[in-house]
């Protein structure tokens, strides 16, 4: 029996709002009506009516990513069943599913990330029946032989080696590997190059992957735009109704609690700006701290804030500062990364970056400059939905993390509400160098910028 | 072919027309806000319904080509320097500071012949926010201090992220290079070292002085904002322009040498990144221009598997991440697998992306590229594959221009060409024919005379392997290739390139964009 309901949208609070920027302070961040059904399976459905005529985007998220990567030898695996979802089925072969979306003229492509891997497809609004009988095919019937399956691996191999010659890939594979002793967030998404380099050896272990996580419980569809609730429930309990539950999966190891700085230095073996990160160790997402942790960030980091004016307009040592501070599902990293100009700054520049943590910790945040900061966000979030896609690509978020959409709004709540005092506390508490994991990367050749240029053909000008 | 300096006419009439762009496909956003919030108190300023962005973008007919000699680089540097160096009123932190609360910036990208500031608000800020675009555009600060740091980013751009640390864009870079040796389109639009090296804050306030002016500016603002508002922002910024700027640049006629040639750059990689393209003597302005995109489409469109060489090169062989095709310069939007919006410019390309392959299959890759390429301009595209893509191109078009920020940019550009190419396509592709795309193919594309950039390490093998007119076979480490794709595997490692040495090159990443 297919249920449906209707999620209120939440209005939050104006106090916290500067009086010029209170106007948008009556309605929800996230501000549309929620349609959703649960499918006796347990795969939800939800539906956002948004005002985009004639478009949809169609998201399907998998609550899986390379988090539950946990057995040895498998990092990248998810990413890896991603680039396999698009390789047929007994009823609509790779070439046959291929075609029909570009008969609709759908733009579609896929991501993976820690916690979840995402499909999206955005396209014509007159083609929703056709994108259910398809997506719903092939996440339940998906079939492909070993020779396809070996030739996917290597384009996922390429997809590794089209970014290997920037510095950032393997800073951010060291970061991981470093910070981490025991959860698999150790490995990023890509995984590590060993692991991508065996997976044509991996066919058995794809079959398990999909039975065990592509599953109605661990799967959450999601149309945005120019899309009939009802007709949109119809349609998938058609074609998603006989998808059955799967096995039990496998627990993912906590991380244990980290009690002192790591640190390391790399060296690069060609040209690059010497770069810094700095990965603090925090919790998994709760509304509450992670509202704390995301007004931080658009405190200490914004590029209006006295650190970037220093670093970056001023003192001019810093070419790029910036910072990664994802929602995840368990312990994670909030990264800050710096690209400088002197290799001889580095140490300069972290003091200066924990300094500005710690005066945080120690003074807090006025009032004045937490209302600009949550004005600032609620502005940036209501940039981000504009279209279909940004619509749904947003709820596709807030639906990996925990599985409820309400969870949206939930955080925006909390984003209004927090106070100097628990800007001061996450600070203190998450922000701080035993809880950090700092590694550097400088090149091991010259530096040639100021070589002088030598005259060559060609140049006419 | 249109007359490339019929844009220069136009634009005149077309700064003076500018409010008209602002109605261009915007009806639809009315009321999203009212009709999906039933439950939410109104909020105030929203009372007019619609989607509650207002993008603006300004747009000048200035770029690269009129960097002066020796100064490759100045007119992306002054538009750098407009957008995040300040103004006379306030220094560039303290306008970081007011667009801080709005979550607002200004964007700006210069590309061969056109620069453009955008930003998109909520139009709760709009007044403020276009209050200090103009501040920005009319009463830049051009002090040192940002002038150098402006400079350094610039110089470090193309030192360490071109030459070192982004070999597909190297590649691309590369193949400009070659495809527009003695050309004003030759350097990267951020400049060469030369030309970075040689650069002084006089020479960008001269540049403002002599190109932003009102008969090359473009003022587009999207539906949503007030009644007038579209209007007096483009009085606002006409009135503090200079009244008119030289001519424009004279092009030369675009680079067509016959035969192939091919620059190879070394560097420390661990793949090779191929690039490969001709110019080409039509634009979006032309009639030819449409079927030929079409069979672009077919052979390589971007980021999908719809075309023949992702579905050959990846799909079947495993070979690497995306194969892709072009007809005009393409640079992707963001994330998305859109292009970016103005940056149109009076001669285009043809272009083939290879991302990087692994060393050993190099040859094979460069050697497929031209092959597919080779046979689709021989036997035409097939019926089945000409009414998919047509099909395809109808509705995807429509998918260009779904935020406020790409729907203006579309219809500037509708408005710079005479043509909007969704328009176009949805106009011109209901009665196009196989027939025509066959022709254009024959007409246009030029597999033996194609510009090939690689980006390797082991460069010098890579060029005696290709010049010594061996079979380069490509190399499996997977099983299960199936028969007809290894009897096709026998066409391509033999395919006979018809390269002369003496114009492939080798040089060293730290020699280019010198």
């Amino acid at each position: 029996m297919l249920r449906s309901t209707t999620l209120a949208a939440v209005a939050l609070s104006v106090a916290l709002l500067t009086p010029q920027h209170h106007a948008r302070a009556g309605a929800a961040a996230f501000p549309f009506t929620i349609h959703q059904a649960t499918l006796p399976s347990g795969l939800k459905v939800i539906a956002i009516p948004f005002d985009s005529p004639g478009i949809i985007a169609y998201y399907t998220v998998v609550r899986t990513g390379s988090r539950n990567e946990v057995e040895p030898g498998k990092s990248g695996f998810a990413h890896f069943f991603e680039h396999m979802m698009f390789r047929g089925t007994p009823r609509y072969s790779e070439d046959e599913y291929a075609r029909v979306l570009k008969r609709m003229g759908a733009d579609t492509n896929a991501w993976t990330w820690d916690d979840q891997t995402t499909y999206h497809i955005v396209a014509s609004a007159s083609g929703l029946a056709t994108l259910v009988e398809l997506e719903a095919d092939r996440f339940q019937h998906l079939e492909y032989s070993e020779a396809v399956f070996q030739k996917e691996a290597r384009a996922v191999l390429g997809e590794y080696n089209k970014s290997a010659s920037n510095p950032r890939q393997k800073l951010r594979e060291a970061l991981r590997e470093l910070a981490f002793d025991a959860h698999t967030y150790k490995h990023t998404t890509m995984g590590f190059l060993r692991d991508i380099k065996a997976m044509p050896q991996q066919f058995a272990y794809s079959k398990q992957f999909f039975d065990r996580y592509y599953r109605p419980g661990n799967c959450v569809v999601i149309v945005a735009g120019d899309v009939k609730p009802d007709e949109l429930f119809a349609l998938t309990r058609k074609h998603y109704g006989g998808w059955g539950k799967g096995p039990p999966t496998p627990a993912v190891p906590q991380e244990p609690p980290q009690r002192s700085e790591k640190r390391s230095a790399l060296t690069w073996p060609a040209p690059t700006l010497p770069r810094l990160v700095m990965g603090y160790k925090v919790p998994g997402f709760t509304p509450k701290t992670q509202a704390a942790l995301d007004v931080l960030e658009n405190t200490v980091f914004a590029k209006r804030g006295p650190l970037y004016r220093k670093l970056v307009v001023e003192e001019q040592k810093v070419a790029s500062l910036k910072v990664a501070n994802y929602h995840k599902v368990d312990t994670h990293l909030f990264e800050v990364w710096v690209s400088a100009r002197r290799a001889e700054d580095l140490p300069a520049i972290e003091a200066e970056i924990q300094s500005a943590l710690d005066a945080v910790a120690r003074d807090g945040v006025d009032a004045k400059t937490l209302a600009e900061s949550t004005s600032h966000m609620r502005y940036r979030f209501a940039g981000e939905l504009g279209t279909a896609n940004g619509v749904a690509s947003n709820a596709s978020w807030f639906v990996s993390l925990t599985g409820d959409i309400g969870t949206v709004n939930t955080l925006w709540d909390a984003i209004a509400k927090v106070t100097p005092e628990d800007l001061k506390r996450a600070a203190a508490k998450y922000l701080v160098s035993t809880q950090r994991t700092v590694i550097t990367l400088t090149t091991s050749v010259q530096d040639d910028t100021q070589k002088k240029p030598a005259g060559r053909r060609g140049d006419a000008r | 072919m249109k007359h490339p300096l019929a844009w220069i006419v136009s634009f005149v009439l077309v700064a003076g027309c500018a409010a008209s762009t602002t109605s261009v496909g915007h009806d639809d956003q009315r009321d999203a806000t009212a009709a999906q919030q039933p439950q939410a108190k109104p909020a105030p300023t929203d009372t007019s319904g619609g989607n509650p962005l207002v993008a603006i973008r300004v747009l000048l007919s200035t770029g690269a080509v009129e960097d002066p000699s020796g100064k490759a680089g100045l007119a992306s540097l002054t538009a750098r320097l407009i957008a995040e160096g300040g103004s006379e009123a306030r220094p560039y932190a303290e306008v970081l500071n007011a667009l801080f609360p709005m979550a607002a910036s200004l964007g700006v990208y210069t590309t061969k012949e056109q620069t453009v500031f955008y930003g998109t608000v909520h139009r709760d800020n709009l007044e403020a926010y276009a209050r200090l675009v103009a501040e920005l555009l009319l009463t830049p600060r051009f002090a040192l201090d940002d002038f150098n740091r402006l400079k350094k980013k610039a110089l470090d751009h193309v030192t360490k992220t071109l030459r070192s640390n982004d070999d597909e864009e190297l590649g691309k870079h590369a193949l400009t290079d070659l495809m527009y040796r003695r050309h004003p389109y030759q350097s990267p639009n951020a400049g060469t070292v030369r030309g970075l090296n040689g650069t002084t804050l006089d020479d960008v306030k001269a540049f403002y002085r002599t190109f932003y002016a009102v008969d090359r500016v473009l003022v587009g603002v999207s539906n949503g904002a007030p009644a007038g508002f579209a209007e007096a922002f483009r009085r606002r910024i006409s009135a503090g322009l200079a009244k008119a700027s030289p001519k424009r640049t004279a092009l030369p006629k675009p680079p067509l040498a016959s035969g192939l040639s091919m620059l190879i750059v070394q560097k420390q990689t661990r793949s090779v990144a191929i690039s490969m393209g001709h110019p080409l003597p039509i634009t979006r302005a032309d009639d030819d221009f449409y079927p030929l995109f079409l069979a672009a489409s077919y052979l390589g469109e971007h980021r999908t598997f719809n075309g023949v060489l992702m579905q050959k090169m990846r799909g079947k062989r495993g070979m690497n991440y995306g194969d892709y095709a072009y007809v005009e310069t393409f640079l992707q939007d963001g994330w998305s697998t859109f292009p970016l919006p103005n940056t149109q410019r009076r001669q285009q390309h043809f272009e083939i992306w290879i991302r990087p392959v692994v060393p050993a299959n190099a040859a094979f890759a460069i050697k497929q590229a031209i092959f597919e390429t080779q046979k689709l301009v021989r036997d035409g595209i097939p019926q089945g594959d000409f009414d998919d893509t047509k099909a395809y191109l109808m509705s995807f078009s429509k998918l260009w221009t779904q935020d406020a920020g790409r729907r203006l940019g579309y219809a500037m550009d509708g408005e710079l060409v005479g043509r909007e190419i969704a328009a176009e396509l949805a106009r011109r592709l209901p009665a196009m024919t196989k027939a025509e795309v066959d022709r254009v193919l024959k007409a246009y594309i030029r597999p033996g005379d194609l510009r090939i950039a690689a980006v390797a390490q082991d460069a010098k093998t890579l060029r005696r392997l290709l010049l010594s007119g061996k079979k380069t076979p490509i190399t499996y480490d997977t099983a299960g290739t199936p028969a007809e794709i290894l009897a096709e595997d026998k066409l391509i490692e033999g395919y006979p390139l018809r390269l002369d040495r003496r114009r492939v090159d080798v040089k060293p990443a730290s020699e280019l964009f010198n």
